[in-house]
């Protein structure tokens, strides 16, 4: 992105000297560059989607069980019209995403908490170190069966299957971050005269902070699977069952459809998450990643 | 402003005895990750008297900042015994502040955050803080940039910020290793007239650990040479250029600190030379 305006400006700096002109050059090229870019991702899309919808048509791919674009946009407005076999399809959102959210809030209460406490009390992260590290080995996603059987069909059992997902992610990077924190900055508190609580605040948290919020755009996305996959084994509504259903009704259309709703809800949560991320950690200097995307 | 002048004068004072550095046979030594002992230290004895600012020179790996950590109370001596005013060290040191190579600024707040962070630790109200943070950064010249982070600001102006918040404290003991190290010789002139400056009017004692045996005479009223590791005294010179020192580019072509430095560099120069038979060609910078 820097590169090609950096050329443009040189070229323009040498046929002519006004400055106002050789800006403008520089933000046209920009302009243009942006341009291209969104018509890429068009096309992009509209040879996904048409390809998508051309090879169904000619029976090269089965509709039977891939579906199709426009079954999709239909199941989507039949959903949106008439609701599903549980009731409103908004209902079933809200269902979900209540429970991600509450998953994801506890899960990283929890993790934050306990993962900052270990990092400072070296004993402790020793002592439980090999059972974090089995806790961690575990495929966790099958304490959603115990939690279903245990809980009920209510939220409780999803949101403690996604709160259990959230809480590893968040834990460790929580941990980690803890122990890395510069010891400089941790002697020079000392120095200064911090207690173990003040540089706890003033330092260990804040340093630990971009590692916690790294953990948060994944730990979103477990919550939601957490979410679902609770649905699945067993609900009175939400996506999960919705999915479960069009699967048991042979319509890809209706899985399809749950999908792209799903994904909606995440990059909704991914976008917040990013807003906070820009709050919290606005002292940081812009990374090379972030500049290049700007 | 009075109040704070007063203040000062009065810390000073009652500063004066807890401010005398005393190390008496310190000896540090490590364990290394690959389970063998290494000796930092072996035996060192020096004595600092309150107000005075000691510079101390020496080869690399010679104990330079492991005898700052321990006189700070971040560290404990293997054996012997160090005491500031008389007291031996037993945790962190009362009235102390360490300036480190490194800048040990706090990425996430500002300047002023950053400067105030010692009145907050010591449980000052957070507005008194504050007042006396802005007083400080405009003493050390950065008025206007109380709101920047400090990956805002150069190299120069962030030793700036670190000064400021080492004596805000008002500290008795002042511990520098290689504060000015990174920076360019020229910012690195600048800075050390500032902190000679700073330094005349409140008299803290000073023990600035430094491989630049020029900024050592210019600043210092004493320069320790120690050996090349295990690091020891190996002799102390007492530095009788008046004071105030004035710029230090200048101070450099006096006569007399051209004879202290021909006199301090021919013992030092054994043990840079020892130091760098040892680390091998290639490896090490032979004066770093």
């Amino acid at each position: 992105m820097t590169e090609p305006t950096a050329a443009t400006s040189v070229i323009s700096s040498r046929t002519t000297t006004d400055e106002t002109a050789v800006t403008a050059d520089v933000r046209a090229s920009a302009r243009r560059r942006r341009v291209k870019v969104w018509a890429a991702r068009l096309a992009t899309l509209v040879i996904i989607i048409g390809g998508w919808q051309l090879l169904a048509s000619a029976k090269i791919v089965d509709r039977f069980f891939w579906g199709q674009p426009s079954g999709i946009v239909s199941q989507l407005n039949d959903w949106v019209r008439h609701g599903t076999a549980y009731g409103s399809i908004w209902v079933q959102i809200w269902t979900t995403f209540k429970e991600a959210v509450l998953g994801f809030l506890f899960g990283v209460l929890a993790g934050v908490i306990i993962g900052v406490l270990l990092g400072q009390f070296r004993f402790f992260a020793e002592v439980l170190n090999p059972y974090i590290k089995v806790a961690n080995a575990i495929p966790r996603i099958v304490l959603g069966s115990l939690f279903t059987v245990a809980l009920g069909l209510g939220i409780a059992a999803k949101v403690s299957l996604a709160a259990v997902l959230v809480f590893f992610v968040v834990f460790f990077n929580a941990f980690q971050g803890v122990r890395e924190v510069d010891r400089n900055l941790l002697n020079n508190a000392r120095v200064l005269g911090a207690s173990r609580a003040a540089v706890t605040r003033h330092v260990v948290i804040p340093s630990a902070l971009t590692w916690i919020i790294a953990s948060l755009h994944v730990a979103f996305g477990l919550a939601i699977i957490g979410a679902i996959v609770g649905e699945f084994l067993g609900a009175q509504k939400g996506l999960g069952l919705v999915i479960a259903t069009a699967q048991n009704n042979f319509n890809p259309d209706g899985v399809f459809a749950a999908m792209f709703i799903i994904a909606v809800l995440a990059l909704t949560a991914e976008g917040l998450i990013a807003l906070l991320e820009r709050r919290l950690l606005s002292w940081r200097p812009p990374s090379q990643a972030e500049a290049a995307a700007a | 402003m009075v109040s704070t002048f007063t203040g000062r004068r009065r810390a000073v004072h009652k500063a004066h005895d807890a401010a005398r550095i005393e190390l008496t046979g310190v000896s540090k030594r490590f364990v290394t990750p690959t389970g063998t002992l290494f000796t930092a230290l072996r035996d060192v004895d020096l004595a600092i008297s309150p107000g005075k600012f000691c510079a101390v020179v020496g080869p690399t790996g010679c104990g330079k900042s492991t005898t700052l950590t321990m006189v700070a109370g971040l560290d404990q001596p293997s054996a012997g015994a160090v005491r500031v005013g008389g007291r031996a060290v037993d945790g962190i040191t009362p009235g102390t502040s360490f300036m480190f190579q490194v800048d040990a600024l706090l990425p996430w707040k500002t300047v002023l955050g950053n400067v105030a962070l010692g009145p907050v630790f010591r449980g000052v109200p957070k507005r008194d803080a504050q007042a006396a943070a802005r007083e400080w950064v405009r003493r050390v010249g950065l008025a206007g940039f109380e709101d920047h982070h400090p990956h805002q600001l150069s190299g120069g102006m962030r030793k700036r910020v670190s000064l400021a918040a080492a004596l805000i404290n008002e500290p008795s003991i002042l511990l520098m290793d290689e504060p000015f190290g990174a920076l360019d010789v020229q910012t690195k002139a600048i800075m050390s007239n500032e902190l000679l400056g700073l330094w005349e009017q409140a008299r803290p004692s000073v023990i600035f650990v430094t491989h630049d045996l020029e900024e050592a005479i210019a600043l210092a009223d004493q320069v320790v040479v120690m050996t090349a590791g295990p690091g020891t005294v190996k002799a102390v010179y007492d530095i009788d250029l008046p004071r105030p020192r004035g710029a230090v580019q200048e101070i450099r072509f006096e006569p007399r600190f051209l004879e202290l430095h021909h006199q301090i560099w021919a013992s030092l120069r054994d043990e840079v030379e020892a130091a760098y038979a040892r680390t091998g060609p290639g490896t090490q910078g032979g004066r770093s």
